[in-house]
């Protein structure tokens, strides 16, 4: 039993990890911009089939097609904010939310328009897991892990401490000021789309290794991550992983004692149970 | 072509309800509800269940919006400390659960293979197209009763106040409304309303099942209180009836495209019905009626 | 001239007569039209496509024989957003606006429920593939028929072929699904037979690893595993399961783990997994036939089952002499199952047996296609496959 625990928390863990690139890019968008990016499940596909054609058309390995998921799904980010979103930030957080939603609906449909609803999958091995102590760990989640937690330490010192970074946290903080002070929030809200977005597409690579890559790969993840970067905080980048690996724990752990069939649910019952305490989630607000 | 038509205007009555329901709670208070297939589907389920035990329709339809404004109290009470951006999320998230519990619960729901046969209302006294003609009726006759009540609710203080709380939540507070049961009444009420729109649904299509409600409703049912006009209940709803005529129109549209297979159809239906909603949002961001704010009473 | 009270009479009758003729007398010429109704959006999307066009190869190789009753076939394809409420929709729209005689194709069990009686009350027929077992006890009148086996008919054969690989302890995973249930009892009660134990999970199936859900199924210590999801939710399933070392037998439904999910996977992850889905006898062209008529090495059973669905309507219409719901539902029991008939796999051949005046006998891409009174298949023999070096290989026929 004990090492059925252990297993769960590893297991949950690896599961987090997976969903902790995706979120820190959402939470990402939130931190700046201050709507959520309900596209976000769109950017993911668009990452997992840019991934895909690096990947099967031109032959190039895991790191290169996740460059180009990063660089494809952040372009179709910024376009889409561009094009459906940007003009509507005055008419208030909601409305931009809701015309994300549309965004995503178009997203998706434009990549099944292109693709099929084919199920995709790279051209790249599979890696039994390694047993420490009777205990399973993937190489490839550890990996993911450690990813995310350098993606994770880049943009938190990119923010603390580059001048674009900086100038980000200030739009995020009062817009008007910044204005004031010289800061462009037009170049800062696309920066931000464009490494939000792209984060997501790094992480719908990710998630490609684990699952089928098809228009919905995005979707069918999008209210985990939306768990994860509620759970730990919008708009704290921390907090996106720290919620990320919770949602994962929560649910593969509660697994031992809750039909497997209620998992999504149980993602859902830990933010319910975690906002009653601390409404602004588990790294507040402004952790950035 | 007759009952294609029958039909569309029935499930338009239905979308309008759900408009209806949404309009109350997005643009009257301000809060947006993601969850509304989640409720539509509590009501479904509820009255499908009461009926299928052998109660009245009526009893059925009561039913629908009990549950529903208890599930409305509920998410409001677990979400009442909520920003509108988590409120959102989280009201999603509810909607899930409930497809989820309608899907694993099979002693209550049947699960997946959803109920069928539901109880529809004279259907064999009437004959099928005499049912769809009663039917029709009796569901503008339900959405006209809605909106009568709506409007008077949205002319009335308690209007003025909701929209008070929507504009500015602290000012209102600080005037001496109170904000925590308003929000808890307009939530409420607009769950009723949706669960009444999905018993009204049950019944005319004689089957719910959990694949019923999925996310995608909740969309055209933005799409049309958007188009409608938020903060106007007869904006919303014409919207609602707006949305399924343009949902029908995109099939004939997207067939219009030469040289496309029919997956790129369907995806260009579903492209349509995205820009649709944006280009509503940038280009008449107040809908088809904007919203009108009535002047308070003048005080002699 | 001076119009009798007689000649208007009787011309008012002929107009009479002419209106109360079915549309066929009027509308002679007029192609004749089919609709398929499946998932091409949703989470059916991946099977939706690929049945349009098993069904529209069919069509268009009745049309290049010159049609059926001297009419074109014409195919119009809508999307059923694998969605009960929007597949209702489209339904309201082939039936009263295109006015097809028949539906085929629909995929998800929620959604041939809820178009059904649409079907059966405006006397449309409904050729579905949907597996719930309860679609056939719906109050159809004969409207409905459907390809895919039933859990009863198809169950056991999981636990039957689990016992004769020597497996003693069968593990069943899978998602919540209208059969699940059914499936399961099956199964219990063919390795319970065998004095073999069963185990059973469900999972969600949006879910991007499954570690967890793998772990309890292990725990059972199962010899076999079978697993009863779609690709989707089958492809993580099967890379975990490799990843987890897991090295025993695995049996999949031939719809899940189908050519474009072995493509989709690196080889090592499904290499030896077992795949059952229904067939013809040995020794039937059918198979070959529509994999060369569409181009698609494995068609998957779905689209073997459209395929045969498709054929054994048109061939309805000419036996019957007309294209109507009605007349399909009373004719195709005719073509699929006449005892003595002209044993034929395609409706080309069958269209000329037909009119050659034959009694015709359809052994189709999915199996012989004999009806039960409900609608179900009577019976059929189910093609045993295994994933072998990214291919998928026939076992056996049996």
């Amino acid at each position: 039993m004990m090492s059925a625990f252990a297993q769960a928390v590893l297991n949950g863990i690896m599961n987090g990890a997976l969903l902790a690139v995706p979120a820190v890019g959402f939470t990402m968008i939130f931190a700046v911009l201050r709507y959520p990016n309900f596209a976000i499940a769109a950017y993911i596909s668009t990452g997992a089939l840019a991934g895909w054609v690096a990947n099967t058309w031109l032959g190039v390995g895991a790191l290169p097609a996740l460059v180009v998921a990063f660089a494809a799904a952040g372009l179709v980010g910024v376009a889409v904010e561009e094009a459906a979103l940007a003009r509507l930030r005055p008419s208030g957080a909601l409305t931009v939310a809701i015309a994300s939603i549309a965004a995503n609906l178009v997203v998706e449909n434009m990549l099944r328009f292109g693709f099929g609803n084919d199920l995709r999958g790279y051209d790249l091995p599979l890696r039994p897991d390694f047993r420490i102590a009777g205990l399973r760990i993937g190489p490839q989640a550890v990996e993911t892990f450690l990813l995310a937690a350098v993606v994770m330490a880049v943009l938190f010192l990119f923010l603390r401490f580059a001048r674009l970074g900086r100038a980000m946290r200030a739009v995020a903080d009062n817009p008007d000021l910044a204005r004031l002070k010289g800061i462009s929030p037009r170049r800062v809200a696309m920066v931000a789309v464009f490494l939000g977005a792209g984060l997501a597409g790094g992480g719908g690579v990710l998630l490609g290794l684990d699952t089928a890559i098809d228009p919905l790969t995005g979707y069918r993840v999008l209210l985990s991550v939306f768990a994860a970067a509620v759970l730990g905080g919008l708009g704290s980048i921390p907090g996106a992983v720290v919620g990320a690996l919770s949602i994962g724990l929560a649910e593969e752990v509660a697994m031992l004692a809750i039909p497997a069939t209620y998992r999504s649910a149980i993602g859902f019952a830990a933010i319910l149970l975690i906002l009653t305490f601390r409404p602004r989630g588990l790294l507040g607000e402004r952790a950035v | 072509m007759l009952s294609y038509i029958l039909f569309t205007l029935t499930l338009g009555g239905i979308y309008a309800l759900l408009s209806l329901s949404l309009n109350l709670i997005w643009g009257g208070a301000g809060m947006v509800n993601l969850g509304l297939a989640g409720f539509f589907a509590v009501g479904a389920y509820a009255s499908a269940l009461v009926t299928g035990a052998g109660a009245p329709l009526v009893i059925g339809w009561g039913a629908a919006i009990v549950v529903g404004l208890a599930a409305g109290l509920l998410v409001t009470f677990c979400t009442l400390r909520l920003r509108d951006d988590y409120l959102a999320i989280v009201t999603l998230g509810f909607a899930e659960v409930v497809r989820l519990v309608a899907l694993n619960e099979r002693w209550l729901t049947r699960g997946a293979d959803g109920i069928s046969g539901i109880q529809a209302p004279l259907k064999a006294e009437l004959g099928t197209a005499g049912f769809n003609l009663f039917y029709l009726g009796l569901v503008a006759a339900v959405v006209a009763v809605v909106w009568f009540g709506l409007r008077r609710l949205d002319l009335s203080p308690y209007g003025r106040a909701l929209r008070a709380i929507r504009e500015d939540q602290e000012l209102a507070s600080f005037a001496g409304k109170r904000v925590l049961r308003f929000k808890f009444e307009a939530f409420a009420l607009s769950a009723a309303i949706a669960a009444l729109a999905g018993a009204l649904y049950a019944h005319y299509a004689s089957y719910v099942s959990p694949d019923h409600f999925q996310p995608l409703i909740t969309i055209y049912i933005f799409l049309g209180v958007t188009a409608g006009g938020v903060g106007r209940p007869l904006g919303a709803l014409i919207g609602g009836y707006a949305v399924v005529a343009f949902l029908e129109a995109t099939r004939f549209m997207a067939a219009l495209m030469p040289g496309l297979s029919p997956l790129q159809h369907a995806a260009l239906r579903e492209i349509m019905v995205g820009l649709a909603l944006i280009l509503v949002l940038h280009l008449r961001p107040q809908g088809l009626l904007p919203e009108r704010i009535p002047p308070a009473p003048r005080v002699p | 001239m001076v119009i009798s009270r007689r000649m208007l009479l009787g011309s008012t009758a002929a107009l009479a007569g002419t209106l109360a003729l079915p549309p066929l007398s009027l509308a002679q010429g007029e192609p004749i039209r089919l609709a398929t109704l499946t998932p091409l959006t949703g989470a059916g999307g991946p099977y939706g496509p690929v049945m349009v066009k098993a069904a529209k190869a069919v069509v268009d190789e009745v049309n290049a024989a010159g049609g059926v009753l001297g009419r074109k076939i014409e195919l119009i394809s809508e999307d059923d957003q694998t969605n009960p409420e929007a597949g209702v929709r489209a339904a309201r729209k082939l039936i009263d606006v295109d006015k097809v005689v028949a539906i085929i194709g629909t995929w998800s069990s929620a959604v041939t429920t809820a178009v059904a009686p649409l079907c059966w009350e405006s006397k449309t027929f409904l050729a579905t593939v949907s597996g719930a077992d309860a679609i056939t006890l719906l109050p159809h009148q004969g409207y409905l028929i459907r390809t895919q086996p039933n859990t009863t008919l198809q169950g056991r054969k999981f636990g039957e072929f689990a016992l004769a690989q020597g497996a003693k302890r069968v593990f069943f995973l899978s998602p919540q699904t209208p059969f699940f249930q059914s499936q399961l009892d099956n199964i219990t009660a063919a390795v319970k037979k065998g004095g073999g134990e069963v185990g059973s999970l469900v999972y969600d199936d949006k879910k991007p690893s499954y570690r967890s859900e793998i772990d309890e199924a292990l725990r059972f210590k199962p010899d076999a595993l079978v697993l009863g999801g779609y690709t989707p939710d089958t492809t993580v399933l099967v890379k975990d399961l490799y990843r987890a070392g897991y090295k025993g037998l695995v049996v999949a439904f031939g719809y899940s783990v189908n050519q474009k999910l072995v493509d989709g996977v690196p080889a090592e992850a499904v290499e030896g997994i077992y795949t059952i889905s229904p067939s013809p006898a040995e020794g039937s062209k059918a198979y070959e036939r529509l994999v060369k008529l569409i181009g698609v090495a494995n068609p998957d059973p779905y689209t073997t089952q459209v395929y045969d669905e498709t054929n054994l309507i048109i061939m309805a219409i000419a036996a019957a002499g007309q294209a109507s719901g009605t007349a399909i539902k009373d004719n195709i029991r005719k073509v699929a199952q006449s005892k003595g008939g002209v044993v034929v796999d395609n409706a080309v051949d069958g269209l000329k047996a037909i009119a050659a005046g034959k009694a015709v006998d359809y052994d189709g891409a999915s199996g012989p296609c004999d009806f039960t009174d409900i609608g179900d298949i009577a019976d059929c023999q189910f093609r045993y496959e295994q994933v072998k070096a990214g291919k998928i290989t026939l076992v056996k026929i049996a």
